[in-house]
């Protein structure tokens, strides 16, 4: 491990491009090489905003702090060369794409990562998608079928580990992979994920989840807890379990003493 | 909605039309040596042309289509050759010549895949047909409209503008039926099935000039067959007028598919009329492409005749800056048991704009029919529009109709979704619309439309 982190967030604070109020209220997140982080908290505490808000989706508007990846500051970056930078985003919601079947989209997304000129081998890549569909316990019909179009939710997580299975990266935000998986499909996708992380010990993870289930199944490095916007917490695997047993309830106290504080100290001040 | 024709219109629309290009002298000319029941055929679908006065926007089938506006009837140019002079011209028995062709129809010829026939029309004139002998041996037909008025006038006397698109239907069906100059007869007997589709490239080079083509598809009992009729031209300054007549007629256990593939040039101005009559337990399939031309009216009227037919109707649009098309389609169920399913997609960038008029007809004693209709539209542009108009009429009641249309923009999260896997916005966006449109080609794969269609577009959206 090296001393500076792949992704770096300092006091992140974003929102919703057209409205007013962050959702993101500062954020603070630190991931090194190869790690496996995990953030919990519950709904609506903004987990799926810091994922996407990462991966550059247009909707949400940075209002301050940085986002440095491999010591770059990415925050003008377009989506699609954040990814090139090697960022990619598992979708909590994986969006139905009519018409576009998985192989074809795959495929130009590969060809989009080669220098000018330079051009897929149709062959590997053919290989390489089937032995990963295997390796998911995917159908090798799924590869002409549309992106999402009609599949259940089981087979729309398999179809976001399959395409990071085949494109690669060196940083997976994993939004909610386990929700909707019943506990076949569970395992599949977390050794899936592990596998991946055999065969490429420098990509670092960050999943979000509700459920320390998966967790018993990849094992994080860190557990974050967000609330309200920010990370409350950080600590080991066992902050999970704590959660496990007492809920949120105590980080929703400790902030809401935390806000009653600063609100008094402004009236002070 | 009736037919145009059978509305009595006040004198002011009468005569409207008639320019110095049309006019009885010209229905004299092209039916110069025809037989009898030809040349009257021609004279009585004039008379009807004279009679129908020109559709105004008043009519809600011309709604947002305003002919006074867009089309330049007197402008227009027609040289209409009488069949005297097609043969002994030599017509169709000189070999055509495709290293001379010009280079767009060679193009399009070339990309094909494999076919039963061939047959290349350039400027309203077969100049080439060829078919697979054994099928010929088999009795298949395949000819141009002009010999087969010699070879096969029993045929033509039966079926040419008479059960399917009779003059009656309005005033451009009349006016091409007066008018037409070639077009082809393809004539499938009993139970022979071809495997390969038989293709069709037309092409013109005349600006300013008219153009009338008829087609006449005779499906036998049990027969089987695929029809590819692929329309091309140059960009044209002056507008050029481009019309079509296509009468399909499947019988019994027939399974007929037919694909018109619109690459006409800008300044064309398509008119294409066609109408399908489904037979006892046939299939009838359509799909209409349309990516050229700057204004291309279409009008599909499938007829559901015996019990058990079944017709897939598709259709797709790509429009740009300067284009504007019109779908007119009509699910006609006359027969009990059968089905339709209409699926017609639209994507349109600039301020380019379609119009989608369907009507799902179920008559009294149709029952048990399945019929839907959807329409989709995607807007790449600010400035493009699209109306969608769908109808239902239905007069028995046990029925299982539906229709839908939807007009909206690219997906923001789409785009999103893909381009967080690495594909720049253009990327993304034409992956979209392809997907979007490509939904309509993966419903009937006809060897090398798709991937024709699939290259086309892609290559207008690289350099949109
Ligand atoms: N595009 C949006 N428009 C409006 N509000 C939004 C938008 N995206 C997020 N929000 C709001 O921001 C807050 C955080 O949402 P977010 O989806 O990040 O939560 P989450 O932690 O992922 O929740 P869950 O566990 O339910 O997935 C919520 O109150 C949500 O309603
Ligand atoms: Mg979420």
């Amino acid at each position: 491990m090296s001393d500076t982190p792949i992704l770096s967030i300092r006091d992140l604070t974003a929102k919703v491009a057209d409205e007013d109020v962050d959702i993101l209220k500062g954020v603070d997140l630190d991931l090194f090489k190869g790690e496996i982080h995990a953030i919990m908290g519950p709904n609506g505490s903004g987990k799926s905003t810091l994922a996407k808000v990462l991966a550059g989706h247009p909707g949400y508007e940075v209002t301050g702090g940085t986002v440095t990846f491999h010591g770059d500051d990415i925050s003008e970056l377009e989506p699609d060369e954040r990814s090139q930078a090697g960022i990619f985003l598992a979708f909590q919601y994986p969006v139905e794409i009519p018409g576009v079947s998985i192989a074809n989209f795959l495929r130009t997304a590969l060809q989009a990562r080669l220098e000018e000129g330079e051009e897929l081998d149709l062959f590997d890549f053919q290989d390489e998608l089937m032995a990963r569909m295997e390796m998911l316990e995917m159908d090798p019909s799924f590869a002409e079928r549309p992106v999402n179009d009609g599949f259940s939710g089981g087979e729309k997580k398999r179809n976001e580990i399959l395409q990071l299975a085949m494109l690669r990266p060196s940083l997976a935000l994993m939004d909610e992979t386990d929700s909707g998986l019943d506990i076949d499909a569970l395992q599949v996708v977390s050794r899936g994920i592990n596998r991946l992380h055999e065969e490429n010990p420098d990509m670092t993870v960050l999943i979000i989840t509700h459920y320390q289930r998966l967790l018993n199944f990849i094992k994080p490095d860190k557990v974050h807890v967000m609330l309200n916007g920010r990370i409350v917490r950080s600590g080991g695997a066992d902050v999970a379990l704590e959660l496990e047993e007492g809920g949120y309830e105590d980080y929703r106290t400790a902030e809401a003493e935390a806000i009653a504080e600063a609100e008094a100290e402004a009236q002070e001040a | 909605m009736s037919d145009t024709s059978t509305i009595d219109q006040p004198i002011g629309g009468l005569m409207e039309g008639i320019t110095d290009a049309f006019n009885a002298s010209a229905v004299e000319a092209v039916s110069g040596g025809e037989p009898a029941w030809l040349a009257n055929r021609r004279t009585e679908a004039w008379s009807a042309y004279e009679r129908t006065p020109l559709p105004t926007t008043r009519l809600e089938e011309w709604r947002y289509t305003n002919l006074r506006k867009l089309l330049k009837l007197d402008r227009l140019g027609f040289d209409g050759v009488s069949l005297d002079a097609a043969v002994a011209t030599g017509s169709d028995a000189e070999p055509f010549d495709l290293a001379g062709a010009p280079e767009a129809l060679r193009a399009a010829m070339e990309a094909d895949h494999a076919a039963s026939g061939h047959v290349v029309e350039i400027d309203g004139r077969i100049v080439h047909v060829d078919l697979d002998p054994e099928l010929a041996s088999q009795g298949v037909v395949l000819t141009s409209l002009r010999r087969a008025v010699a070879d096969h006038p029993d045929a033509l006397d039966r079926h040419l503008a008479t059960d399917a698109l009779p003059a009656s239907r309005g005033k451009f069906q009349a006016l091409n039926a007066a008018l037409w100059t070639d077009g082809v007869f393809l004539h499938v007997p009993k139970g022979v099935r071809l495997e390969l589709p038989v293709r069709v490239t037309r092409y013109l080079t005349k600006p300013g000039t008219a153009f009338f083509n008829r087609t006449l598809i005779l499906a036998d009992a049990a027969s089987q067959v695929s029809f590819v009729d692929e329309g091309l031209s140059a960009d044209f300054a002056e507008q050029t007028l481009f019309s079509s007549a296509v009468e399909v007629i499947a019988n019994d256990g027939a399974q007929v598919q037919y694909v018109s593939l619109q690459r006409m040039g800008r300044g064309v101005f398509h008119l294409q009329q066609q109408r399908t009559l489904a037979g006892r337990d046939s299939t009838l399939d359509t799909l209409n492409v349309a990516l050229g031309a700057s204004v291309a009216r279409t009008d599909l009227n499938a007829r559901l005749l015996g019990p058990g037919a079944n017709s897939d109707m598709l259709g797709l649009c790509f429009g740009e800056q300067g284009q504007h098309f019109d779908h007119n389609t009509s699910q006609d169920h006359v027969a009990p048991h059968a089905k339709s399913d209409l699926l017609y997609k639209g994507a349109l960038d600039g301020n380019a704009r379609s119009v989608f008029r369907g009507i799902i007809k179920v008559h009294k004693n149709a029952q048990q029919t399945d019929a839907y209709q959807t329409n989709r539209n995607l807007l790449l542009s600010e400035h493009a529009r699209a109306d969608s108009l769908p109808n239902l009429e239905i007069e028995a009641d046990d029925v299982k109709c539906s229709h839908g249309a939807t007009v909206g923009q690219l997906d923001q999260e789409h785009l999103f979704y893909l381009m967080s896997r690495g594909l720049s916005r253009d990327r993304a966006e034409r992956l979209v619309v392809l997907g979007f449109l490509g939904e309509v080609l993966s419903r009937l794969p006809l060897g090398g439309v798709v991937e024709k269609v699939t290259r086309i577009i892609e290559e207008r959206l690289q350099h949109g």
